[in-house]
C-alpha cells in the first residue's frame, strides 16, 4: 500500500545541510500497523509527513497505492485525500464547529452534498464518543476531546491510510488513554496505519511491526516482541533503557 | 473533638473575613476613582477655560449663529405675474395660499405661495413681472454636501482600496519572485512617499496624461494609498494564521485556493479586522487631503464657508467635529463587528 525506496530529505538551514531524512527504505501493507518511534530529531516526523507530500521529499520514490509522489505529474490533492493526517496540535479549525470541522473537506474536496456530509460526520463523532459536542466550537473542547473531533475530521474523507504524528504528546496525561482507545479501535478495525508515537505501550499493544529511527536512518525494524524484549542494535537498546 | 471543631469555626470564620475583606478592596477600589474622575474634569475645564481666555485677549467675534445656514437653508423663490392683470382669488391652504390671477384677455394663472410671504390683496391690479410672493423650500448646506462628498469619496477608494490590499497582500506572500516584488515595490513606494505628494502627482501628472477627471484622479491616489497599508495589514494577517491549519487542510486534498478561502481567509479576517478599521478610519481624514486638487469635499466646503463668512474658528471646530462623529461611528460599527466575530473563541 505505501512503499518508500531510499527516501531523503535535506533542509538548508543557517546551520548548514541537514539530512533530516536520510535513505529510508520500507513497506507498509494493506490493514497494517506500523509504529516509529526514535528520539527527538531522529526524523520520524519528517518521513511521515514527506509520505503525504507536506515536506517534499529531495530524493527518492514514495508510492502510495501505485501513485509515485516523486513524480510531477502526480496530483497530490487526489493523493491526500485518501490519506489522513493527525498531528500532535490537533489543529482543528478554530472559527467552524465540530461539525463544520468535519463537513468541511467532505464537500469541498469529496463533493457530497451537505446532508450526506453530516450524516457521515454525526455517525464518525458517535464512534469517537463526542456527538454530543457536535455543534459547539472546538475552543470548548477538552485535548483529548479535540484530538478525537481530529481523528474524526481525517476519517470522514474514507482514507485508505491513517497518519499519525505524535498525536497524544502535547495531551494531559489524564486524556492519552481516550485517544488510543480511539487508534486501537481503528486498528483492530483494519485500518492501515503508521502512527510517530512515544507511547511504547500503545507501539507494543497494537504495532504489527515497529520501526526505530535515529538520525534520520531506520536503524532497527522488526515485531513488538522482537524489538521491546531483544533489540539488536546498541542505540535501540540506549533509547528503550531511556524511555522505560 | 470540642478542639478540632473550634479550629474549624474559626478556620471558617477568618476565610470569611477575608473575603469581606477581598469585596471591601473592590468596592473601595470602584470608589477611588472618583478623585481621578474629577482631576480629569479640571483639567478638561482648564483647557476649555483658558483657551476662552486666550481667544478672549484677541478680541475675536464668535458668530456661532452664522454656522447653522451652512448644514441647510430655506431658499425662496419669487412667484411672479406673467401678465399684466388682477387678483381675481386668494384661496387658504394651511401654510400655504393659491393665488389666481387673471390678465383682460381671458388668461389665467395659478401661483401657490408661502402664506407669510403673501404680497398682494384680493383684487389687486399688476404689472407683468410683480412679484405675488415666495416658495420656501429646504436645500442643504455646503457643509452637508461636502460631507456627501467625503463620505461617499471614502467608501469608494476604501473598496478599491480593499480589493487592491488583498490582491497585494496576497501577491506579497507569492511563491512566485515576478509577483512578489512587484507587490513589494508598489508597497514601498506608496508607503514611502507622502499622500500629499501621490495626490499631487495623480491630477498633474496621470491625469494630463490620461485625460482623467478630478474625481478619478482622487479615488484613485486615495484607493491606491489605502491599498499598500491594507496590503502589509492582510499579508500580517495571513502570516499570523499557524501553519497547521493550512497543513490540516492541505492533508484533507483540499487545493491551496480553498485552503485560503475556506480556512485562512476567514480566521485571519477576524485579526485584521482592528487595524483595517483603523486603516478605513484614517482614510476619511486622509480623504480632506483631495480638496487641494479642487474636490469639493467637508475640508474644502469649511474653507469655502470661511471666505465668505470669516466665521473661521467657528467653522473649523464644527468642520472637525462633523468628522469626529463619523469615524467614531465607524468605529462602533466595528466594535459592535467584533463582538459578533468572537463568538467562537
Amino acid at each position: 500500500m505505501i512503499k518508500a525506496q531510499n527516501v531523503v530529505k535535506i533542509f538548508n538551514g543557517y546551520s548548514g545541510v541537514v539530512r533530516a531524512v536520510d535513505g529510508v527504505s520500507t513497506e507498509v501493507a494493506k490493514g497494517e500497523v506500523v509504529v516509529i518511534i526514535g528520539p527527538s530529531g531522529s526524523g520520524k516526523s519528517t518521513f511521515l509527513r514527506c509520505i503525504n507530500g507536506l515536506e517534499a521529499f529531495t530524493e527518492g520514490h514514495i508510492i502510495i497505492d501505485g501513485v509515485d509522489l516523486a513524480d510531477k505529474k502526480t496530483n497530490i490533492n487526489k493523493v491526500r485525500a485518501e490519506v489522513g493526517m493527525v498531528f500532535q496540535q490537533f489543529n482543528l479549525f478554530p472559527h467552524k464547529t465540530v461539525l463544520e470541522n468535519l463537513t468541511l473537506a467532505q464537500c469541498r474536496v469529496r463533493k457530497r452534498s451537505k446532508k450526506v456530509a453530516e450524516e457521515k460526520a454525526r455517525m464518525l463523532l458517535r464512534k469517537v464518543g463526542i456527538h454530543e459536542k457536535a455543534d459547539d466550537f472546538p475552543s470548548r473542547l477538552s485535548g483529548g476531546q479535540q484530538q478525537r473531533v481530529a481523528i474524526a475530521r481525517a476519517l470522514a474523507m474514507d482514507p485508505k491510510i491513517m497518519l499519525f504524528d505524535e498525536p497524544t504528546s502535547a495531551l494531559d496525561p489524564e486524556m492519552v488513554g481516550e485517544v488510543l482507545d480511539v487508534m486501537k479501535q481503528l486498528a483492530k478495525e483494519g485500518m492501515t496505519m503508521m502512527v510517530v508515537t512515544h507511547e511504547m505501550g500503545f507501539a507494543r499493544e497494537v504495532a504489527d511491526r515497529v520501526i526505530f529511527m535515529d538520525e534520520g536512518k531506520v536503524v532497527e525494524v522488526g515485531t513488538p516482541e522482537h524489538f521491546f524484549t531483544n533489540p539488536k542494535e546498541e542505540r535501540a537498546k540506549l533509547f528503550l533503557k531511556q524511555v522505560l | 473533638m470540642v478542639e478540632r471543631n473550634s479550629v474549624k469555626t474559626s478556620l471558617i470564620n477568618r476565610t470569611a473575613k477575608k473575603f469581606r475583606r477581598q469585596k471591601d478592596t473592590l468596592l473601595n477600589a470602584t470608589d477611588k476613582t472618583w478623585p481621578w474622575k474629577l482631576l480629569l474634569a479640571v483639567i478638561l475645564i482648564g483647557v476649555a477655560a483658558s483657551t476662552w481666555g486666550a481667544v478672549q485677549r484677541i478680541d475675536y467675534q464668535w458668530r456661532w449663529n452664522r454656522v447653522p445656514q451652512y448644514f441647510a437653508y430655506v431658499s425662496e423663490d419669487a412667484q411672479k405675474i406673467p401678465f399684466d392683470g388682477k387678483v381675481i382669488a386668494i384661496v387658504s391652504q394651511g401654510k400655504d395660499v393659491a393665488v389666481t390671477v387673471a390678465s383682460g384677455k381671458a388668461e389665467k394663472a395659478v401661483l401657490t405661495v408661502a402664506a407669510d410671504t403673501l404680497k398682494v390683496t384680493d383684487g389687486e391690479e399688476l404689472l407683468s413681472g410683480a412679484t405675488v410672493g415666495f416658495t420656501k423650500s429646504w436645500h442643504l448646506g455646503p457643509l452637508m454636501l461636502g460631507l456627501w462628498t467625503t463620505l461617499w469619496l471614502s467608501a469608494v477608494s476604501s473598496f478599491f482600496g480593499l480589493i487592491l490590499g488583498l490582491i497585494t497582500g496576497l501577491a506579497r506572500i507569492s511563491k512566485n519572485f515576478t509577483i512578489r516584488w512587484l507587490a513589494l515595490l508598489y508597497v514601498e513606494c506608496i508607503r514611502g512617499t507622502p499622500l500629499l505628494v501621490q495626490i499631487f502627482i495623480a491630477y498633474f501628472f496621470l491625469g494630463t496624461v490620461f485625460n482623467l477627471s478630478r474625481n478619478v484622479c482622487g479615488v484613485g491616489a486615495l484607493a491606491l494609498f489605502a491599498g499598500a497599508y491594507v496590503a502589509e495589514i492582510v499579508r500580517a494577517g495571513i502570516q499570523s494564521i499557524s501553519k497547521g491549519q493550512t497543513e490540516a487542510a492541505r492533508s484533507l486534498g483540499m487545493t491551496a485556493l480553498q485552503t485560503m478561502r475556506d480556512v485562512v481567509m476567514p480566521q485571519a479576517f477576524k485579526r485584521i479586522l482592528p487595524p483595517l478599521s483603523g486603516q478605513f478610519i484614517s482614510l476619511i481624514k486622509d480623504s480632506s487631503l483631495v480638496s487641494v486638487i479642487a474636490i469639493t469635499d467637508l475640508a474644502k466646503s469649511g474653507r469655502e464657508i470661511i471666505t465668505s463668512t470669516f466665521a473661521t474658528f467657528e467653522v473649523w471646530l464644527i468642520v472637525a467635529a462633523m468628522y469626529l462623529l463619523v469615524t467614531s461611528l465607524l468605529s462602533q460599527l466595528v466594535f459592535y463587528m467584533e463582538r459578533r466575530l468572537a463568538v467562537s473563541d
